[in-house]
């Protein structure tokens, strides 16, 4: 009885999407209220599901899409908990940040565009969150990318925010490539793609010994997860997609798109071996800390919040290597909030001071009150203040990480340390202190209007109270809907403890910092703090590196190529046609020898003609002397 | 009269008549020759009657007096049209057939 409804989750927004394409225009302003209806219509859909998600049913509608001999291509849609609660994720937070955009785009001359292109990426996200099927999942994989990449460079007169838009889509290309290699792999191995499948698989190759081939496969997949959540070393696009407008940021650099590849791995978690999790697990923790350290040197508000997010992606990637897949698919749901919420107020801030930088920002919070208030509740559930929804998720990554290695969990604090500090850095810097020289002088900045700030509000509700369903006062109905039993129970002091003392330290850093301009360091370590901190004001020349280790040799192969091209096919092509030449003069002189030799003859011929007409003397005497003599001679020999 | 003889007259008179084709320049001179010529073969044709008694030879000598008739007309025709077109009926003056 419910089960149709549910391809309508995807469907709704895709409508709206083909509504906006081609009718857009004449829609004109009606064109936001159109997306963000359809993607809320499909959020009530999503709802109205929930108590029979709840009570642990799974719904799925199948259809078959290719029959060749064996009949397992059946594509469709699968809702469980997982792909439930992003599902939720997608519609709830895309539907704020789609009204939020109809005043953040007010003035955009392609304002219906935007929104067309907001449509199909939440109609692909939710398709890609549905899927039961590889091949669905992989069409939808790329579709999400696409759009990425539409949105990314939707100012395309800016060179830069066409650049990014590339950069994007051909780093996050080359984790598809590994993607579609471990989807072959998988298919000509086990010859099968269906998700509900993989236990079954998992065990059938244990049983035969081919782990290794698991492994194989599952770091493949791990390329695709890669690429789509910037994870190190495809991280590179996602500080230059800030050139997109900040609405776009937010959700599909924050909150959803980047989330698919962790989605992914929490999905096909069966089939990664103790060994590929190490690598995940490496990975993760690589990004979350590096990212880190980039991010407490940068001056451009959306790029601190980039590499935030590449920095919670990362511990994400972190949890799911130490196989806490609720842990992590929590804090992905609570990161989606309060990530999009802090990209949403960056974008409230820029929109109205036109200002990225810091160090033309201050004292807003007397402009702007309610941004930076939910600034400030988004920060504070970021960096893990008991009781928000941050505080819930990290605690339970730390928790995972403290049972598998006391290490892991000291460099999972100084991690919560960082990210406490830096986002507080932006908090202080921004909204905090004294206003800066105006750039110009008629900017004064306000607060945004009322379309904006209502969904930042909704928003912060969320980043507050969320993370609620995961925690133990609620027992932990999150856990039970993904599947797991609940990991613990009550909560460990000693762990919430270190992880309050870490946020403390990084608010006191960043107070520092920016206000005290204290000297930190001793004296005989700063030239050593002077050189990591260019280092990681650098981003650690990640960039610089791919160029002249990838992008410049490949350009100098592709010019070796073409001057091949140029210098041997065309000039065999040209040595061809000079062939044809010579041969046609060749004929041409043929020809005139085979006219002398005509006109030789006639000449011969007439030249004979002249030299015998004097023989007509036109003299009738001669003419008859020489009739007899004739018939004399004849008629003698005819005798004879 | 001895028949041999009479042939002997009759090739006398085709010799005399080609002679006169031959050298005589005026053409009415040239056309009389031609006669004379027709006419010794004529006498030729009779004079074998006479000697083999062929008497289908009587009646060509009759053919060749009408054929002499046509074919004086038609020459004394072509001799008026040139005498008209090149002014002199002298067959050596006269090269128009020259080619």
């Amino acid at each position: 009885m419910m089960r149709p409804f549910i391809i309508w989750i995807p469907t709704l927004p895709l409508l709206a999407f083909l509504a906006l394409i081609f009718w857009g225009r004449r829609i004109g302003r009606l064109s936001g209220w159109l997306s963000a209806a359809a993607l809320a219509a499909s959020g009530a859909v999503v709802w109205g599901l929930a108590p029979a998600v709840a009570r642990g049913r799974h719904l799925a509608v199948r259809w078959p899409w290719l029959s060749v001999g064996d009949p397992r291509g059946v594509v469709g849609f699968l809702v469980d908990g997982l792909s439930w609660l992003m599902l939720v994720v997608v519609t709830t937070v895309g539907t704020a940040i789609t009204v939020y955009s109809i005043g953040y785009m007010r003035d955009d001359p392609r304002f219906s565009r935007f929104f067309a292109y907001l449509s199909l990426f939440c109609a692909s996200m939710l398709g890609l969150v549905m899927a039961d099927h590889f091949v669905l999942l992989y069409a939808c994989w790329e579709l999400v990318g696409l759009c990425s990449y539409l949105l990314i460079s939707f100012w395309f007169e800016k060179p830069a925010a066409a650049a990014a838009g590339r950069k994007a889509f051909l780093t996050t290309r080359l984790g598809d490539a590994g993607l579609l290699i471990g989807l072959l792999l998988l298919a000509w191995t086990a010859g099968d793609l269906q998700m509900g499948h993989l236990a079954a698989i998992r065990e059938q190759f244990l049983l035969d010994g081919r782990a290794a081939l698991l492994t194989g496969i599952s770091l493949l997949l791990l390329c695709g997860a890669a690429g789509k959540s910037a994870q190190i070393p495809l991280h590179v696009w996602l500080p230059d997609a800030m050139e997109g407008p900040t609405p776009v940021s937010a959700l599909i650099h924050a909150a959803t798109m980047v989330a698919a590849g962790v989605y992914l791995v929490a999905r096909t978690l069966p089939l990664f071996t103790p060994q590929s999790l190490q690598v995940v697990l490496a990975i993760g923790l690589l990004t979350h800390l590096l990212a880190g350290t980039v991010a407490l040197t940068m001056t451009d508000i959306k790029r601190i919040l980039a590499y935030s997010t590449l920095s919670q992606l990362g511990l994400m990637m972190t949890a799911l290597g130490l196989g806490a897949m609720s842990a992590a698919m929590f804090h992905l749901f609570t990161h989606a909030f309060f990530k999009a919420l802090l990209f949403l107020g960056a974008g409230s801030v820029i929109h109205a001071t036109h200002q990225q930088e810091l160090a033309h920002l201050g004292g807003l919070r007397r402009q702007m009150p309610w941004t930076a208030l939910v600034f400030l509740i988004a920060a504070l559930s970021m960096s893990g203040l008991v009781s928000l929804s941050g505080f819930w998720s990290k605690d339970l990554i730390l928790l995972a990480a403290g049972q598998a290695h006391a290490g892991l969990l000291v460099l999972l604090l100084v991690g919560a340390a960082m990210t406490s500090a830096y986002v507080f850095r932006l908090y202080f810097r921004c909204f905090l202190g004294a206003a800066p020289q105006p750039v110009h002088p008629s900017h004064h900045a306000h607060e945004s209007p009322a379309v904006m700030v209502v969904p930042m509000a909704g928003l912060a509700m969320g980043a507050a109270f969320v993370g609620l369903v995961g925690s133990p006062w609620l027992g932990q109905p999150l856990f039970r809907l993904l599947g797991e039993s609940p990991g613990h129970e009550g909560i460990d002091l000693s762990v919430v403890g270190s992880s309050t003392v870490a946020l403390a330290v990084g608010i006191w850093l960043a107070w520092t910092v920016a206000f005290q301009r204290r000297r930190l360091l001793p004296v005989s370590l700063r030239p050593l703090g002077r050189r990591l901190y260019t280092l990681a004001a650098r981003k650690y020349y990640v960039d610089e590196g791919y160029d002249r280790w990838l992008i410049q040799p490949f350009l100098r192969m592709t010019e070796a190529w073409a001057r091949f091209d140029l210098r041997v096919i065309d000039g065999a092509v040209n040595r061809a046609g000079q062939a044809g030449w010579a041969l046609s003069w060749l004929q041409e002189r043929c020809d005139r020898l085979v006219d002398r030799l005509v006109n030789g003859l006639a000449r011969a011929i007439r030249g004979m003609g002249a030299a015998l007409r004097w023989i007509q003397t036109g003299v009738v005497h001669q003419y008859l002397l020489v009739a007899v003599v004739s018939v004399i001679v004849l008629s003698v020999l005819v005798h004879r | 009269m001895p028949a041999q003889s009479l042939l002997l007259l009759s090739h006398a008179l085709f010799c005399l008549g080609v002679f006169g084709m031959l050298v005589r320049p005026h053409a009415i001179g040239m056309l009389l020759s031609i006669e004379l010529m027709l006419n010794a073969a004529a006498l030729n044709f009779v004079l074998w009657n006479r000697l083999f008694g062929h008497v289908q030879a009587q009646a060509f000598a009759l053919f060749i007096i009408a054929l002499a008739a046509c074919e004086a007309v038609v020459g004394l025709a072509i001799i008026i049209r040139l005498s008209r077109m090149a002014k002199t009926v002298f067959a050596d003056q006269v090269t128009l057939l020259k080619g």
